[in-house]
């Protein structure tokens, strides 16, 4: 007979529970006293033990009455913005965006206490629906501002059959140990073109959690973007599902790690139908006494026949201290494919270093050259020119050690 | 007297336990061109990594002036903005890095430690334009990434546009001709040579005398066991062509 092992509950655990209650939430506050938050033992917190990792959790979030500069300004983006998990009144709307809020959680159900806790404290979504070729980027800007505070918010987003649209997500706040708890579903109509960037630029204070959901149909097209330049301890988790042949995704990222930090980019990307292409792309840049994880997961579905993925981790250590973590996985039930996945790390490279040396560059600056030309793969691909500056200025500023 | 571009004094260094330059002394005027000739393994090499300042080697004695000043005790990136260029035998790919974007960043950097202004993009430009010409260096191969996919004469080509963009007071060619047919030796002389000047002198590096038709040198020095063990004019070098090392270093070729 299988025995439920009691679970010894922490105060971030306690916190949680209380939480959950006094929102009504009582399964999931169940489900907390009885599991607690995911050890080592749990295969996909492996890396990222959120007992040991979470100490404390601050008071529910309360409406926000201040808030501090935008975290990243993009010349021309269309502004939106959810502060303390309260949807933001919006500006007029460019041509084809339609903007609504929603009650409630935006996120399938899966198995993650993430994904859980999400669902049962995310009062309101902003919803967006875009029905055509959108112009300006469309900024999501998500905050925690005032005294730390535990925060869930959620967007959902639409694109229509044959749209296109470039989608900036910046989390940011005060200088406060937060826990942000944010989650996106978004749905990418047939023939769609979407790029969706999100940049946690939130203080080392802050504990940083976002789950991306995303559905791809019949031919459409989209770049997922996940960059981590913020937060002490942080997990962003991209679950991406195929659900027409002809779709293809690109999932990459920028694991930017320094000392003191803990951060995982966690993907689970399902080919469930024939014919769709995926390739993944991770970059961790790790300094300091710091971990950077990297799990990716690829499943190919039994019927999905002629899927080809690629997926490759490539970390770059520039500590003796740092530790950079890459456990790549592919199920693949369908015997006609083509996947693929590769995962490296190391230093930079002395004989390129001495050679930009060589010819009059100061080492601060060669390191930039050969860091910037490691990460270009990622970026390169972002046409929008200001958005592909303002990006390129949150690595520099990482560089520089802002 | 004027002061030597480049002044060499008992030069001893080592990687690990090996010692590899055992006393090299050398002294290079203005505007003359020296050529070191020796066989594999001589430590030519090692004498061009050294006085650019690679990390691996450990210098246990003797002075290096670069015009009067001391150059063991500057960094890599120091010894270039003071005047020195190694033309490398085997120059890097660096993928990332669009190579006019590291020219740019090259010469701005040489001539902010020198205290001079940045140079504007479209002097930049057209200075990059002449140097390419000369070398057929067209602004397609400029876009690619440093070094990365480009032929061995591209490779060379592009190690002499640097040259003649950074103009430095003293080139170091490391085996320059080594990977290049007739054609592309005779396109990278074409670039050397008028580079040549009252104030800027050269040290080319080869273990072939067919470099030195094309660049023809004031002095050459013979290369043996980590020193220089004969020096003559360029009719040295035919002699070396024609008896090989044996004579000049005691062992057998």
């Amino acid at each position: 007979m299988h025995q439920t092992m009691p679970v010894r509950l922490g105060p971030a655990e306690e916190t949680l529970i209380a939480q959950l209650e006094s929102v009504g939430a009582s399964a999931e506050a169940d489900r907390m006293t009885v599991a607690g938050l995911p050890t080592r033992r749990v295969e996909s917190y492996h890396y990222t033990d959120l007992k040991t990792l979470l100490k404390t959790v601050p008071p529910l979030a309360k409406v926000a009455n201040e808030a501090s500069a935008p975290a990243l300004r993009v010349a021309g983006a269309y502004q939106l913005m959810i502060a303390n998990g309260v949807v933001q009144a919006a500006s007029t709307a460019p041509a084809g965006v339609i903007v609504g809020k929603a009650a409630g959680g935006v996120l399938t159900s899966r198995d993650d206490v993430l994904v859980h806790l999400n669902g049962a404290l995310a009062k309101e979504s902003l919803t967006l629906t875009l029905e055509s070729s959108v112009d300006p980027v469309i900024q999501i800007d998500r905050r925690i501002e005032g005294e730390a505070a535990h925060a869930a918010d959620a967007v959902k987003i639409f694109v229509a059959d044959n749209g296109s649209a470039v989608i900036l997500e910046t989390f940011s706040g005060s200088d406060a140990a937060h826990v942000g708890n944010h989650a996106t579903y978004l749905a990418v109509g047939k023939n769609a073109v979407v790029t969706h960037i999100t940049v946690d630029l939130s203080s080392k204070a802050t504990n940083h959690f976002a789950s991306n959901e995303y559905s791809l149909a019949e031919g459409a097209k989209l770049r997922t973007v996940t960059i981590h330049a913020g937060a002490g301890l942080s997990r962003s988790q991209v679950f991406a599902r195929f659900t027409g042949e002809g779709a293809h995704g690109d999932f990459t990222g920028l694991n930017l790690v320094e000392d003191g930090q803990h951060n995982d980019i966690t993907i689970d990307i399902r080919h469930g139908v024939a014919h769709t292409t995926s390739q993944e792309m991770y970059k961790q840049i790790a300094r300091g006494r710091s971990k950077a994880v990297f799990q990716g997961k690829i499943v190919v579905e039994r019927d999905a026949q002629k899927v080809d993925a690629k997926m490759m981790m490539q970390g770059l250590m520039l500590s003796d201290e740092a530790e950079i973590l890459s456990k790549p996985e592919l199920e693949i039930y369908a015997d006609d494919v083509v996947c693929g996945h590769g995962s490296t790390c190391g230093e930079l490279d002395e004989d390129s270093m001495f050679y930009l040396m060589s010819r009059g560059i100061p080492k601060a600056e060669a390191e930039t050259m050969l860091v910037r030309g490691f990460i270009e793969e990622v970026l390169d691909p972002i046409e929008d020119e200001a958005l592909n500056e303002a990006l390129t200025g949150i690595v520099d500023g990482w560089l520089q050690g802002k | 007297m004027t002061t030597p571009i480049l002044e060499i004094r008992n030069l001893h260094a080592r990687i690990e336990d090996r010692e590899i330059l055992k006393g090299v002394n050398l002294i290079i005027p203005p505007g003359e061109v020296h050529a070191v000739m020796g066989r594999n393994g001589s430590g030519k090499s090692t004498l061009s990594y050294v006085l650019a300042g690679k990390e691996d080697y450990e210098i246990t004695e003797g002075e290096v002036l670069l015009d009067g000043e001391n150059l063991l005790e500057m960094d890599p990136a120091e010894r270039a903005a003071a005047g020195l260029f190694l033309a490398f035998q085997y120059p890097i790919e660096i993928p990332g890095v669009a190579t006019m974007t590291f020219l740019k960043a090259a010469m701005n950097a040489q001539r902010k430690a020198r205290g001079e202004a940045e140079m504007s993009t479209p002097d930049f430009m057209r200075a990059v334009k002449s140097a390419g010409t000369e070398l057929n260096v067209d602004t397609d191969m400029l876009k690619r990434p440093l070094n990365v996919g480009f032929s061995g004469g591209e490779k060379k080509r592009a190690e002499v546009l640097q040259m003649a963009l950074l103009q430095p007071k003293m080139c170091i060619l490391d085996e320059t001709d080594s990977g290049l047919d007739i054609d592309a030796l005779q396109v990278v002389s074409k670039g050397v040579n008028p580079l040549r000047a009252a104030n800027r002198s050269m040290l080319v590096i080869t273990h072939y005398q067919r470099l030195l038709n094309h660049i023809v040198p004031d002095v050459v020095h013979v290369f043996s066991d980590g020193r220089i063990v004969e020096s003559g004019d360029k009719d040295l070098a035919l002699q070396l062509e024609a008896k090989g090392y044996a004579d000049f270093d005691g062992a057998a070729a």
